[in-house]
């Protein structure tokens, strides 16, 4: 079909400009602080010089400070354990409910609908909403818990540090279930009926329906949501201001929260900068497999 | 045989209300929190319903001028879902459709741009905007800045969506003479609606809930909206937490009412594939 | 002439200066809402000087810090802005602020021998006084008076020492009723050095001279109290409003927290509650107490600089209002007539005169957040309270020299 392959050919100037004309806009506005943020990385900066571009430069001064600083090995051990728990457990219960809902019953659809509830609360009132809950003394979480008899004695999640950050995490995983479910829910629709149907006439079990049909055909939409999630989780900022700053003693500390505070509790913004710039560097490394993972996926 | 599949759909159901209840406890714990004095917040035993319901809506609602800031939180969050879907759709096609080195790169760069917190970008965008005087049209400011913010997880989106959209009918739509924008608008974006729509809600609702630009870039209390207006309950020695959740129910309550009135037309796409 | 300006020149020749004729703009930024303190001396102030508008913003406590230097930097800061005490030290030492000195010296409305001496070190930065307090506030010991008669304790005889504190804290805890003996804050934020400074300074210690024993005993006592729940583990994270909550709901026996507790706790605490000094270390013992609060400043760079002074002048001699009207203790030396809550007035007005300034020091947030670490790593029992004040002293002398 020469015709076909000719508009494309002829068409791809069409694909170039839709392209750019989303990479012109984050350009202008994204491009810039990021760079600048790097720059701050490599400089002397305090509160002062924050808007003028005449700083001096220190060279690597700024990464051999935070990566020398005693509450470095924590703060990154927790970082990992916030963004693997974080993104396993709503990936898991936003796949199994979105499964779930996928079934046909009365009120489906609608039940499902009330989900995105956790996406509407904004992140700070999601924050005061679970200090409440998980307060050591009054949280209704210990009663709960004390009720059912599977705790003898409060557990003071937000001020003991074995706990802290995986209260954090509870509520992060609140939030990111609905964006998973409703995610991967589209995903699922967008399967034909018949290709289940095929399966079920050749004996397939349900199991193995979702490992060789369902998987496969949802990898796009997981490859999306499992990259979209662990930037979002590297971005979860408000919860740890609501809940616990980040502590105590730096036991829920993760490096975006840390990042801001050295920037804009102890004002070494050069040093905040530095660990924003690690930061990235983890990113890219995500949006590198990402990348690569779409190579493969299924084009329908 | 049918009073078997009736059966277990309501197993299903009654399953699925628990579900439910169970997820949403911390919104009806937002609501009960707003109903509670000061006293029966901490108190032990927690009351799952408050004593002496004190309905501190019409108070709040007056004391902070509230309709002011939702009316901006409603501009911010319109003006940002349009910016997005309208620059944003395009790309999440093209990197659907062309596989080169080329559109890694691209794809990569996108999800780049958003990898730091709101809380570390603003000091730079602030800067920026004020050297070319945007701080001047402050909403216009938030508006464009979020909208970069959140524009990568949308061309991300609706690029799985487009994935999902078989070439063959764009194909044929192209033989049979469409141009490549006529043939993207009148097959592709039809066939990915759901995709398109459930992306723009996020958005819309993310942006409902913006604060970290809002509160450095929007100093005039008249165009500040509902989150920076919430934030100012939260201070060091005033923080009145049933004004809080009051303000956080009235400020939610509408946008929940909308989702459980407009379910029909904003989620059932979701269990029609388009494809089917 | 319309009556409008005569009435402007009338008040002008009461209100002083010259200046009054023309229109003058003033941009105040404030940590306060529309009906607090600035706003509605900014309207009184506007009623008497038509000339005068002054537009407010209201910035968020935590972040004044940051938008003030921020907006210096980018050339869009107010001419008057409230800073939290411990900080006129930072922005004094960079040249931002405006020194008041010579129009102090001018001035028949201040007079400097009438600040307290904590208030008056908090805006002195070398030899210059870069602002003048609002007025102040500062800490002492609250307690329910019927939890100590049910406990077979002397509603009249509170606590006095640290050891009696204890004692004290040991036998009103209650963990069958939900009552622990005593609350206070250990954030690890400014407030946890707010509370714990004072201690500190009881035994003759300082912010620069924190690894002393009296610092070691001091920490050890709070440790103690909170391993044995005589205080709730939760002070670690809560501030001391939220601490204050749950004394007023009756789960905790006794706070330390501040006069801006009164107006809810008037409201909420259904018991017979009383104020009593901070406890010493032992009898005799030197008396210290926090000093809160912050202070209305002049930006160096303001095109306005003797409207903003007389503003400043006007917000200063209202100071015996402060109490009654916005629940701030006066931070000089002036009479409160008919004091509104006046047993708890008297103790907090004692208690002044043994605030003391945090620092000041330009490096203060640093040296703070070098406290609130020690406070938390010795609390969480990762560190000793020896070796947990140790470090901080190292980070300190870091700074300060």
């Amino acid at each position: 079909m020469p015709a076909t392959s000719s508009s494309f050919r002829d068409g791809r100037g069409f694909d170039r400009m839709l392209v750019w004309i989303t990479l012109t806009f984050l350009i202008v506005f994204s491009a810039f602080p990021l760079a600048y943020n790097i720059l701050m990385s490599f400089q002397s900066v305090d509160l002062f010089t924050l808007a003028s571009f005449d700083r001096p430069f220190v060279g690597l001064d700024n990464y051999k400070e935070v990566l020398t600083n005693s509450a470095t090995d924590i703060i990154v051990k927790n970082t990992i354990v916030f963004v693997l728990l974080s993104v396993a457990a709503q990936l898991v219960i936003g796949f199994g409910l979105a499964l779930f809902f996928q079934q046909r019953f009365p009120g489906a659809t609608w039940l499902r609908g009330l989900f995105l509830a956790g996406w509407i609360l904004p992140g700070l009132v999601v924050g005061a909403v679970w200090s409440w809950i998980l307060a050591g003394d009054f949280g209704v979480l210990n009663w709960v818990l004390q009720t059912l008899g599977l705790t003898d004695d409060k557990i003071f999640w937000l001020s003991d540090p074995t706990n802290s950050l995986y209260s954090v995490i509870i509520a992060n995983v609140w939030i990111g279930v609905p964006f998973n479910m409703i995610l991967l829910s589209v995903g699922l629709s967008a399967i034909p009926d018949d290709v289940y149907e095929a399966a079920e006439l050749d004996g397939a079990g349900r199991v193995w329906r979702f490992l060789t049909i369902t998987l496969p055909l949802m990898r796009a939409q997981l490859g999306a949501v499992i990259s979209l999630g662990i930037i979002f989780t590297l971005q979860q900022f408000d919860l740890f201001a609501a809940l616990t700053q980040g502590g105590p003693s730096n036991g829920s500390n993760v490096m975006q929260y840390w990042s801001w505070e050295l920037s804009f509790q102890d004002y070494r913004i050069g040093q905040g900068s530095a660990v924003s710039v690690l930061m990235i560097i983890v990113v890219i490394g995500v949006a590198a497999i990402y990348v690569r993972s779409t190579r493969h996926e299924h084009a329908a | 045989m049918l009073r078997d599949e009736r059966l277990s759909q309501y197993a299903l159901l009654i399953v699925a209300l628990a579900l439910v209840a169970a997820y949403l406890f911390p919104v009806y714990w937002m609501y009960v929190t707003a109903l509670k004095t000061g006293n029966e917040i901490t108190a032990w035993p927690p009351t799952f319903w408050p004593a002496n319901p004190d309905f501190a809506a019409a108070e709040v609602w007056q004391r902070m001028q509230m309709a002011t800031y939702l009316k901006n939180s409603a501009i911010i969050a319109v003006g940002v879902t349009v910016i997005v879907v309208v620059l944003g759709t395009g790309c999440g096609y093209a990197l659907a459709r062309v596989r080169s080195r080329w559109m890694d790169v691209v794809l990569f760069s996108i999800l780049m741009m958003q990898v730091l917190p709101s809380s570390l970008m603003i000091t730079p965008i602030f800067v920026a905007f004020s050297q070319v005087g945007l701080l001047d049209y402050p909403r216009s400011a938030v508006i464009l800045a979020q909208a970069a913010k959140v524009l990568p997880f949308y061309v991300v989106l609706t690029r799985a969506t487009f994935v999902q959209v078989p070439k063959e009918l764009e194909e044929a739509a192209l033989v049979d003479g469409n141009t490549r924008i006529g043939a993207f608008l009148s097959i592709n974006v039809p066939l990915a609606r759901n995709g398109i729509l459930v992306a723009a809600l996020l958005i819309f609702l993310q942006s409902l809930g913006e604060y970290v630009y809002s509160r450095s870039l929007i100093q005039n209390r008249a165009l500040q909206p509902a989150t920076v207006g919430l934030q100012s309950f939260m201070g060091p020695n005033t923080s009145d937490w049933q004004g809080v959740m009051t303000y956080a129910a009235i400020y939610v309550t509408p946008i929940i009412l909308f989702f459980v009135l407009l379910q029909r037309q904003i989620v059932s796409g979701l269990t029609s594939g388009a494809l089917k | 002439m319309t009556i409008r300006t005569i009435l402007a020149g009338t008040t002008a020749l009461i209100a002083g200066p010259a200046f009054a004729q023309e229109q003058v703009e003033l941009d105040l930024w404030t940590i306060d809402d529309p009906g607090e303190y600035h706003y509605v001396m900014a309207e009184e102030y506007m009623a008497a000087n038509p000339n005068v508008t002054i537009n407010l913003r209201t910035v968020q406590f935590q972040d004044m810090v940051n938008d003030l230097a921020r907006s210096i930097a980018t050339g869009d800061a107010p001419d008057i802005t409230y800073i939290d005490n411990p900080e006129v030290a930072l922005f004094a030492s960079r040249g931002m602020l405006m020194d008041l000195s010579p129009y102090i010296a001018e001035s028949d409305v201040v007079n400097v021998d009438d600040i307290f001496p904590g208030p008056l070190a908090s805006v002195t930065y070398e030899d210059g006084i870069y602002g003048l307090p609002r007025g102040a506030n500062t800490i002492a010991l609250y307690y329910n008076a019927d939890l100590f008669r049910a406990a077979g304790l002397d509603p009249d005889a509170p606590p006095t020492t640290w050891d009696a504190l204890y004692e004290t804290a040991q036998t009103l805890t209650n963990p069958d009723e939900n009552i622990y003996g005593i609350a206070f804050s250990a954030k690890n934020s400014e407030e946890g050095t707010f509370q714990f400074l004072p201690w500190v300074q009881m035994t003759g210690g300082n912010f620069d001279n924190i690894a002393t024993d009296g610092a070691e005993r001091a920490l050890n006592l709070w440790k103690q109290m909170i391993d044995e729940r005589l205080a709730s583990p939760d002070t670690l994270i809560r501030s001391q409003w939220d601490s204050t909550g749950t004394f007023n709901a009756g789960s905790a026996a006794m706070v330390i927290s501040g006069p801006w507790e009164i107006p809810r706790m008037s409201q909420d605490a259904d018991f017979d509650w009383r104020v009593a000094l901070l406890p010493v270390p032992e009898e005799g013992a030197e008396r210290a107490s926090a000093l809160g609060e912050g202070d209305n400043v002049i930006l160096a760079n303001t095109d306005q600089p003797d409207a903003a002074f007389a503003f400043l002048e006007f917000l200063y001699g209202d100071m015996d209002r402060v109490w009654n009207d916005f629940g701030y203790l006066p931070a000089s030396n002036v009479e409160v007539v008919d004091p509104k809550y006046p047993e708890a007035y008297a103790v907090f007005e004692e208690s002044m005169k043994y605030a003391r300034t945090r620092g000041p020091s330009p490096e203060w947030p640093r040296i703070s957040g070098a406290i609130q670490t020690a406070i938390q790593s010795a609390l969480t029992g990762q560190q000793t309270p020896a070796d947990a004040l140790a470090e901080a002293q190292d980070t300190i002398s870091d700074v300060v020299n």
